[in-house]
């Protein structure tokens, strides 16, 4: 095929400017060039700023040039018991939410599995799915309405049943899980959404099979379901902890971070200490090292995708 | 951010109507000036740049279309007005992120006066000494000594001048003065207390933070619907610094040194601590939400009948009595603090705004600016604002007879101009608070429990803050390695 | 399945869906409330629903400018995202230029960055170059953010797109240019209208970005609302749940439209099927 392709331009002709685009050698770049040009404008160089600058001392309202810093600024992160505090913290928060999201997700998916013939199904899908779509500043504010312990429904309903009325936001003890809470409200409808889409991938004679050898409810999940979704679910997981790790208008619309610094995840200190504080080399620096972490996230993301591209190539080879 | 052109509204035309012909009448000599005004003719448009919801910032702007009147009629020129708005929480890095481009995104800029520092340092803002010494009329005479260090002077003991006083602030103590009146209280109180109840503006004038405490507690009735005070308590912005900044240093405490940047064992200290926790321990007497309130939900509270009283700022006076409560709310100091003789002390925190001017107008739009100033202050301008509930700073227009009784908070505001000042005019004011806010809630909150660490914790990083910055002369102490909230 | 015990299940699923939904739906019904009936303690559920928030919103010039501002924004971006990007994901799959995975993994790992880390140096540049308050520049800047995701997606869809269709077409003597758009595309339009949907989704929704590089003149309405909350004192909940009502509605009617789409957009591209 691909000699047919080089055989069907003619040679020894003198090419036009167009030909020359439409060669294999060239055509490739040429289709890259608008990427490249906006990689390297709106990526390379502000990253390269970005890490010139985490080496300076800088405040954007001091009114002074830059100062070279050397590693002052990630030396002053590293000792900072605050972004230490924030970083265990960040990663409870992803621990927690996409643990819950997951487990709650699967089970719900497993519920909505046999939900071909649910009469409005498409409606009811649509309703599930909403939180997902709901701009992350509007659902934040008004969740802090929800859970206001005099105005918020959530109090009235608490108050209905007897319970004390709980200070969600503003209880150091509690607003941590608040803030988890609404998080898990808005991002389970994406593990249902994966939970349905691994369950889709089970062959059904599998399925069947299982039916006949009588396998326990259990067996079947682990073996057959488990076994042909857990690509499936993997991805999920991964995507959701990216997304979780980089929360940050959500919980910054309900409680700025606090009380104290309880719901203070480490993409709100940055968002502080850079757009609040204007210290601008400290920040820089430390959003090196997210980026960092970014790409540790982005690399094991990659990995697994590769591993179920080779696993299914495995399982093509063997189908043949 | 919303952004509105501002129209004529019926009430703003009636207005620019009485003060048309107030300067119809003056103004004969500016016609000769009208004429060799170089913007006559042209039309600008100015863009302000205000704090959202905050009454007085919209105020400056609902009373602009007077101004466009005016410069028509004096100096020939057509302006229009769009004003945009951020929270205060939000402002200044909507100021900052803007000006640091160079940018005349906002040609003026209502700033909290803390900021001025922040704002003068990296020479975002013009410089006003020069403007005011051209145009002698802006060489206002204020109402006392506080409007000009708060609003105008950056660095702290100099007489360099970068803001014009936009709203003057102070903090006062709102009272329900129906419930407070109802029969059998007076006499429940004094049984129970073995004191008279406060009743009248002197009484409050009188009234120590004990028997203040008394106060609230006496009408805190959660069965009733309503609790007996309200606070500010949010890690937003600046909401828990202020009230226990003012405890702090009524109660002979400060929270930094000036000349030397030093915090570290200034305000940290155990009368400071002290203050703190009185502060926090008022909120037994406050709704369960109370630890939430900002200066918004504060009036939320106090409007919908939810507190018997409650410490806020005067300038939101408007928006804490609105009709339902005409007349069943009256506005005190609040309370004092006992020194070792036994007489009172108050050294609140001031609030309030000044207007800044950014420095990267081109000619014309700083021209109307400057004029847009000398209108501001002009006398009967300044009534006017006042008219509308907004506090004025000018000892002309406080000192009239009719002043106090203008607005119920205005006796109150015109007393607490005595007896507040303001704190850290630096550029690294955001940081310093952050970290403030960070540590004071966190104890308010129960996240820790010892108040002395939450402001070991805060001095030792705002130490730092400074030492890195160059203001201070001292690094943290060996006692700040490994501190932890 | 008994026929009660199907009722019951069915039941049971509306229910859960009805359970998330619930926030949403009491977002929309405070719409309708006067400020006092939002604040009411116990709730109001009966009440004479008033559109007067609605009047107030939508004759607002500044909430309407920004509602054009955030349709400006996120259509062009998406658009313009999904054009360069279709190009990008043809070569990669098609050629494998040297350095393809690389490129891949740079691409997917600016998407992964927290938004503060993202949007700092983009500051700091737009300061230098003064480029804030732009259309242009902050449209440009949602494009790049969403061409990531956009090559994610589509390089998948025309990887399954067999490499024999443009060899016939090149074959009998066709450009490029037409093999792309009348034998690719149209195999592709799933992945198409996938990466469009959720860029557009993306970009409707932030927050940040505009927050920080735009300016008064390219204010959207995730901004106006986070910028507009106070006013006249207290937090103005009547304005929040009516602008988000009208702000949700897009999102929502893309849902229930496009719900084929949904797993495909949301996961890269990187799993598809129907659920």
């Amino acid at each position: 095929m691909r000699l047919a392709s080089k055989a069907s331009s003619p040679p020894r002709r003198r090419q036009s400017f167009t030909e020359f685009l439409g060669r294999r050698e060239v055509m490739p770049f040429l289709l890259l060039v608008p990427v490249l040009i906006f990689f390297i404008i709106w990526n390379t160089i502000p990253t390269l700023w970005l890490l010139g600058l985490s080496f300076y001392r800088f405040s954007l309202t001091s009114g002074r040039p830059p100062i070279f810093a050397g590693f002052y600024n990630f030396d002053s992160i590293l000792n900072d018991s605050a972004v230490w505090l924030g970083l265990s913290r960040t990663f409870l928060f992803v621990i927690l939410a996409v643990g819950i999201e997951t487990v709650l997700g699967l089970l719900l998916g497993l519920l909505f599995w046999g939900s071909q013939k649910l009469p409005g199904r498409r409606v009811a899908l649509t309703l599930l799915f909403t939180p997902m779509v709901l701009t992350p500043v509007a659902s934040g504010t008004f969740w802090r309405l929800i859970y206001d312990p005099t105005f918020g429904i959530l109090g009235s309903i608490f108050r209905g049943l007897g319970l004390p009325s709980l200070n969600f936001l503003g209880d150091a003890h509690l607003a941590f899980g608040a803030v988890l809470l609404v998080d898990i409200w808005m991002w389970t409808p994406f593990m249902v959404l994966m939970t349905l889409a691994a369950l889709a991938s089970v062959p059904k004679a599998e399925l069947e099979a299982a039916e006949i050898d009588q396998l326990s409810w259990w067996q079947r999940l682990r073996l057959v379901i488990l076994y042909h979704g857990k690509f499936i679910l993997m991805l999920g997981i991964l995507l959701r902890t990216i997304d979780a790790f980089k929360t940050m208008d959500l919980i910054y619309d309900m409680t700025f971070g606090g009380p104290g610094s309880t719901t203070e995840v480490i993409a709100i200190t940055l968002y502080r200490r850079a757009f609040e504080d204007f210290t601008m080399g400290w920040s820089s620096a430390l959003a090196v090292i997210l980026l960092l972490i970014s790409i540790a996230f982005t690399a094991t993301f990659i990995f697994v995708l590769h591993s179920r591209d080779r696993k299914q190539a495995s399982l093509a080879e063997e189908g043949a | 951010m919303r952004k509105e052109i501002i129209t004529l509204n019926r009430r703003g035309l009636l207005k620019g109507a009485s003060a048309l012909g107030a300067t119809a009448a003056l103004s004969m000599p500016h016609i000769a000036r009208a004429q060799d005004n170089p913007l006559r003719g042209k039309s600008i448009h100015m863009s302000i740049l205000g704090i959202a919801g905050w009454v007085p910032s919209r105020l400056g702007v609902d009373l602009a279309p007077d101004f466009a009147k005016m410069a028509k009629d004096k100096y020939g020129y057509d302006v229009t007005f769009s004003y945009a708005e951020a929270p205060f929480s939000q402002l200044f890095q909507k100021a900052a992120t803007s000006l640091a481009t160079r940018s005349q995104e906002y040609n003026i800029i209502i700033s909290d006066s803390q900021w001025l520092g922040a704002l003068a340092q990296p020479k975002w803002i013009l410089p006003l000494d020069p403007v005011i010494k051209k145009n002698p009329a802006l060489d206002v005479e204020w109402y006392a000594p506080v409007v000009e260090a708060a609003y105008q002077i950056y660095p702290d003991g100099t007489k360099k001048r970068w803001g014009f006083p936009q709203e003057g602030d102070t903090m006062g103590l709102y009272i329900r003065k129906d419930l407070l009146e109802a029969p059998g209280e007076a006499a429940a109180f004094q049984q129970k207390y073995g004191r008279k109840l406060p009743m009248t503006w002197e009484d409050f004038e009188q009234l120590s933070f004990d028997d203040f405490v008394k106060l609230i507690a006496f009408f805190n009735r959660p069965e009733k619907g309503y609790n007996g005070f309200g606070g500010q308590y949010s890690r937003e912005y600046d909401f828990i610094s202020c009230p226990s900044m003012s405890v702090m240093r009524s109660t002979g405490g400060d929270v930094w040194d000036p000349s030397t940047g030093q915090i570290e064992g200034i305000f940290n200290s155990s009368s400071n601590a002290k203050a703190l926790k009185s502060w926090v321990d008022l909120l037994k007497y406050q709704p369960p939400s109370a630890i939430n309130y900002g200066i918004g939900e504060l009036i939320d509270a106090f409007a919908q009948g939810k507190v018997f009283s409650a410490m806020q700022w005067c300038a939101v006076g408007p928006a804490m009595i609105p009709d339902a409560l005409k007349d069943k709310v009256m506005v005190v100091p609040p309370p004092g603090f006992p020194d070792k003789s036994g007489k009172l002390v108050r050294n609140y925190i001031i609030g309030g705004q000044p207007w800044v001017i950014n420095a990267f107008n081109d000619p014309d739009h700083m021209q109307v600016a400057i004029d847009f100033m000398e209108w501001w202050y002009q006398p009967e301008t300044s009534l006017s604002y006042a008219q509308h509930g907004g506090n004025p700073c000018d000892k002309a227009t406080l000192s009239r007879p009719d002043f106090d009784a203008m607005h119920p908070w205005y006796r109150t505001y015109k007393y607490m101009l005595n007896y507040s000042s303001d704190f850290w005019h630096d550029p690294a004011y955001a940081e310093m608070l952050s970290t403030q806010q960070e540590a004071m809630t966190a104890y308010a909150t129960g996240q820790i429990k010892d108040p002395q660490h939450a402001l070991d914790y805060a001095a030792c990083r705002q130490q730092k803050i400074l030492f890195d910055e160059g203001v201070a002369t001292k690094q943290p102490s060996g006692a700040c390695t490994g501190m932890r909230l | 399945m008994t026929t009660w015990r199907r009722h019951l299940y069915h039941l049971l699923l509306w229910l859960i869906a009805l359970v998330f939904f619930a926030p949403v739906a009491w977002i929309i019904l405070s719409s309708f409330k006067t400020a006092n009936q939002i604040l009411a303690v116990p709730p109001v559920w009966i009440f004479r629903p008033t559109l007067a928030n609605y009047v107030r919103v939508l004759s607002d010039p500044g909430m309407v400018h920004s509602f054009i501002n955030s349709i400006v924004l996120s259509v062009t971006s998406v658009l313009i995202a999904v054009a360069v990007a279709f190009l990008a994901a043809f070569s990669f799959s098609r050629f494998k230029p040297p350095g393809t995975n690389f490129l891949m993994f740079l691409l997917l790992s600016i998407r992964m960055l927290p938004g503060s880390a993202a949007i700092l140096p983009v500051y700091l540049m737009y300061v230098g170059f003064g480029w804030k308050d732009s259309y242009w520049a902050l449209i440009l800047f949602y494009a790049m953010f969403s061409i990531p995701f956009s090559v994610w997606i589509l390089k998948g869809f025309i990887d399954g797109v067999s490499p024999r269709f443009d060899e016939t077409g090149r074959v009998n003597g066709a450009s490029w240019l037409s093999i792309i758009a009348k034998l690719i595309f149209p195999q592709v339009l799933p992945g198409v209208i996938a990466a469009l949907i959720f860029n557009f989704i993306f970009v409707w929704n932030e927050f940040l970005f505009d927050y920080i590089i735009g300016g008064p003149h390219t204010t959207n309405v995730p901004t106006a609302l986070s910028t507009g909350l106070y006013s006249g004192g207290g937090v103005d909940w009547t304005f929040v749940s009516c602008v988000t009502t009208l702000y949700i509605l897009p999102p929502i009617v893309i849902v229930y439209v496009f719900q084929r789409y949904l797993l495909v957009g949301m996961t890269f591209g990187t799993v598809r099927g129907e659920v």
